[in-house]
């Protein structure tokens, strides 16, 4: 059954992807640049040199565990918008755990950190999921206004309580002591020892989508929660748990990010990335191995997207060309359903050929 | 001799694994009323989506009053005048009836703006001419099921239909409505001069409304018959293939320990309102306990309060002598219950799953199937799957299919399957056969019976009174909530028990 499903997703998202950078060079064309330099610019910009490269793959990480994330919560059937919120509460909170145990060995401070943020963004993810389960209330609302709040908290005590004495830093906390940074992979770029820590999470959550019991039970609940109830699950537990474990990961997402490349906490640790996987997550149907796929892919549009800003071309067209294939994508089902039909028809004419109706009437021509 | 309306000429359909038509050729007369029966995924309603345009036959030709089908699409053939009510209905719940019907054609003010008085007058005249009343103004969502049939019917007779297509329309209704709908069959054919296609399980239907009737079987037409020159018992052999009994099913060993017990239960329906009242029941291991009852009348609310999926106002239900009363699904399941839900898409299975895990579930954490307490063995899933899709003779594309894409009957039959597998003590069983064939019903029924000569303890209920007296060691009648009769299945009439079910008769303080 997938075979069939996953070759018609391929050929529709290689169309929505050509589509997207045709609508992106009608738009260079239009305010006066080359496509083709732009787009050059684009691939120099991603693979040029190696700390690139690792740039690439440092967005990668935090978009495919962003869009995990993402997958998982919709598993179940609840749409977590609030990763973005969670991503900073995690970040925060695993910032502030390293700047006050300074000086405490790093065996100590860094699994603290991680637990720190996995148990304070999950906590926050937890809050939509029970609102949700228990009391009905639509979750993509809950979890856009605690972004908001998440956001209003963080800037509160990076500003007050956590700030940074550094007075250059308006909010910020105070800077991780060395010896806790991830070991850096390419000097100069932010790809850090992080990188296999997600590697470990983005398969685990692979493994438990497709091939545990447990998965195939949460599948069921986001398929249909009437019959997961009826049949004995439990389902309110599971979506609970899913937005709990959803929230986690985009917390480890925010240590990664302060423990790996920014070292410290500040507003701008994370620009709306959540958005940016979850937009993945749509893009790849919700499907783990093609979110991180399609994570890799954006991530060396978006790398590349600053190579533009050296030709003069503003970074802007990365987002078209992303929100363009959202749209193609959204499209597709109608458009493929139109091509199904058509080859459908040209079989059958086919297949009339021989003894149906125009064999006939060659035929009756010829006598 | 007269031409014939709609001529299908070597029509084959290929979907992937299944041929659903093979080579069928067939005239449609005009004014006829044509009957097309076969038991489930024998390709009648792909027959007819070819006719209707919806789909494009791999080969073969459709003519419609003398002109062929170029181009398979419903905007060509609704202008040739042909109509069709769907399976399922196709209705925007939100619109009122009079939107739904004049949609794809409605009145506009200067050429912009809907005109909604238009459409109600226009609907308005549809129904003095065909005598059809339908409330005009009411959204498509607080009406009844039958009622929004009339709908789909009127639509197609809007759209200016001369030839009307009826997919499995008695599927859905009770049999007063059933009657309702065969009296404007009658009409439209006697005044209108139309001509009418019905698609239907019910041989007793055919028989009632058709001139002709064709079988199909696995995709061929295997048989036309002027329907006065047959009878029910060949037309079910010819469906099936084989001879249908029907016989007396045997019943073995007596009734034993109560397995079920419900004391004094108290439901509210989904609006708030008294759906079950102070209802006493007990079922005994080895007995079929039949509900017969209106639909409404409070048995679905008492079958999902026993089976937890409704919550109880006030009194106890036992399972084995255990309380689970106010416990989730999971719970009860777990003291003993199975339960066949009556409306299996929206309960009883997960359209969007295969076939091989909507059979799975339930199943999923014994260690067969679970390795390590988490790792799911999705051969031995499937190897199971497989063993019981031949065991039921579920027909479809195999078990790796959409449960989604599967026919009526056959889903039905993976409903079944999976919960009589369980083994359950205690079985609750909804509809078991709304809308299945009859070499199905067959099958259900010989593997209900066997469950309860197992020792089974089963609650029945079903819309379909033949299939109660069939099955049922004891029937017991329901009106507004509560038990108004309790009878042996053989002390009782057909016609008698009508009149406990409308509450027109009622035996002294009553407990089953
Ligand atoms: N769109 C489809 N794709 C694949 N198989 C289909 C499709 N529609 C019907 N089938 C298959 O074709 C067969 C005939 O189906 P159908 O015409 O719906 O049967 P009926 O209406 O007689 O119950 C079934 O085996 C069914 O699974
Ligand atoms: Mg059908």
């Amino acid at each position: 059954m997938s075979k069939k499903i996953n070759t018609k997703y391929l050929i529709s998202l290689m169309v929505s992807i050509f589509l997207a950078f045709a609508v992106g060079a009608v738009i260079l064309l239009c305010t006066g640049h080359s496509p083709l330099t732009a787009y050059g610019a684009m691939a120099e910009g991603a693979f040029s040199s190696l700390r690139h490269v690792g740039d690439v793959l440092e967005y990668a990480m935090v978009l495919a565990i962003c869009g995990l994330a993402c997958d998982l919560g919709s598993r179940v059937g609840i749409f977590n918008v609030g990763g973005e919120g969670q991503l900073l509460i995690g970040a925060i909170v695993a910032a502030q755990i390293g700047v006050s145990l300074d000086g405490t060995t790093a065996w100590l401070v860094i699994p603290l950190a991680a637990l720190g943020a996995i148990v304070s963004a999950g906590l926050y993810a937890m809050i939509p999921g029970v609102l949700k389960v228990k009391l009905k209330v639509n979750e993509v609302i809950t979890t856009i206004m605690l972004n908001t709040v998440a956001a209003s908290l963080c800037q509160f005590m990076a500003k007050g309580p956590w700030k940074s004495a550094n007075k250059t830093m308006v909010s910020a906390t105070e800077n991780l002591n060395v010896r806790y940074w991830f070991d850096g992979l390419i000097p100069g770029s932010n790809l850090s020892t992080a990188i296999f820590a997600a590697a470990i999470i983005a398969f685990l959550v692979w493994y438990i989508m497709q091939k545990t019991t447990q998965g195939f039970e949460m599948k069921l609940t986001g398929q249909n929660p009437r019959f997961a109830r009826f049949s004995g699950m439990r389902i309110d537990r599971k979506i609970i748990v899913c937005m709990v474990i959803s929230g986690a990961m985009c917390g480890m997402v925010g240590m990664f990010r302060v423990y790996g490349s920014e070292h410290l906490f500040k507003p701008s640790v994370s620009n709306d990335y959540y958005f940016e996987g979850l937009m993945v997550a749509m893009i790849a149907r919700y499907q783990p191995l093609a979110t991180i796929l399609l994570s890799i892919f954006f991530a060396v549009l978006k790398v590349g997207a600053e190579g533009l800003q050296q030709v003069g071309v503003p970074n802007q067209i990365y987002l078209i060309i992303q929100t363009v294939v959202i749209f193609f994508m959204a499209a597709q089902s109608g458009f493929l359903e139109c091509l199904s039909v058509r080859l459908q028809k040209r079989k059958a004419a086919g297949a009339n050929a021989p003894g149906g109706p125009e064999a006939e009437e060659k035929g009756g021509a010829e006598a | 001799m007269r031409e014939p309306v709609i001529n299908f000429k070597h029509i084959s359909m290929q979907f992937p694994g299944v041929l659903a038509n093979d080579d069928i050729s067939l005239d449609i007369m005009p004014g006829e009323v044509f009957a097309l029966i076969g038991e489930n995924g024998a390709g009648k309603s792909t027959l007819m989506n070819i006719l209707y345009g919806i789909q494009t036959p791999t080969s073969g030709e459709v003519w419609i009053k003398g002109r062929r089908v170029e181009e398979f699409d419903p905007r060509n053939v609704i202008e040739q005048g042909v109509g069709m009510v769907h399976q399922h209905f196709m209705l925007v719940p939100s619109f009122t009836v009079a939107q739904n019907i004049v949609m794809s054609k409605e009145p506009r003010k200067h050429r912009i703006f809907f005109d909604n008085a238009a459409a109600e007058a226009a609907v308005r005249k549809l129904e003095e001419d065909y005598g059809l009343t339908v409330p005009e103004s009411v959204p498509v969502e607080d009406i009844s099921v039958g009622m929004q049939q009339r709908v789909e019917i009127l639509k197609a007779l809007y759209r200016g239909a001369e030839i009307l297509i009826l997919d499995e329309p008695t599927a859905v209704l009770t049999p007063q409505e059933t009657e309702e709908l065969f009296g404007v069959i009658r009409g439209i054919v006697r005044e209108k001069h139309m001509t009418v296609i019905i698609i239907t399980h019910k041989l007793d239907e055919v028989m009632a409304i058709s001139d002709r009737v064709g079988v199909m079987r696995k995709g061929k037409l295997v048989g036309i018959h002027e329907t006065r020159d047959v009878n029910q018992q060949m037309l079910a052999s010819l469906m099936v293939g084989r001879p249908v009994l029907f016989d007396e099913l045997e019943r073995t060993g007596e009734p034993g320990e109560p397995a079920l017990t419900v004391e004094q239960l108290r439901v509210l329906d989904h609006r708030g309102l008294v759906a079950v009242r102070d209802l006493s029941l007990e079922l005994r291991a080895g007995e079929i306990l039949g509900i017969a009852a209106i639909e409404g009348n409070g048995q679905s609310e008492l079958i999902e309060a026993i089976t937890g999926l409704m919550p109880v106002q006030s009194g106890r239900i036992t399972i084995l002598g255990k309380d689970v009363t106010g416990q989730d699904p999971g719970e009860i399941r777990e003291a003993g219950l199975a339960h066949v839900p009556e409306d299996r898409l929206a309960t009883g299975l997960s359209g969007a799953a295969t076939v091989a895990e909507n059979l799975l579930v339930g199943k999923q954490r014994e260690a067969r199937f679970n390795r390590w307490g988490f790792h799911q063995n999705q051969a031995a899933v499937r190897a199971y799957a497989e063993e019981v899709y031949g065991r039921y003779d579920i027909r479809g594309a195999g078990v790796e299919a959409l449960a989604g894409d599967m026919s009526g009957g056959n889903m039905q039959k993976v409903v079944i399957a999976r919960e009589f597998s369980f083994d359950s003590p205690v079985l609750i069983i909804s509809q078991p056969t709304r809308g299945v064939d009859v070499g199905a019903i067959e099958f259900i029924h010989s593997r209900i019976m066997e469950k309860r000569n197992q020792g089974a303890a089963i609650l029945l209920s079903s819309a379909d009174l033949d299939e109660v007296f069939r099955l049922s060691d004891r029937i017991i009648t329901l009106y507004e909530g509560r038990i108004t009769g309790c009878f042996r299945a053989s002390e009782i009439t057909k016609e008698e028990i009508g009149l406990y079910m409308t509450g027109s008769r009622q035996q002294g303080g009553k407990e089953a």
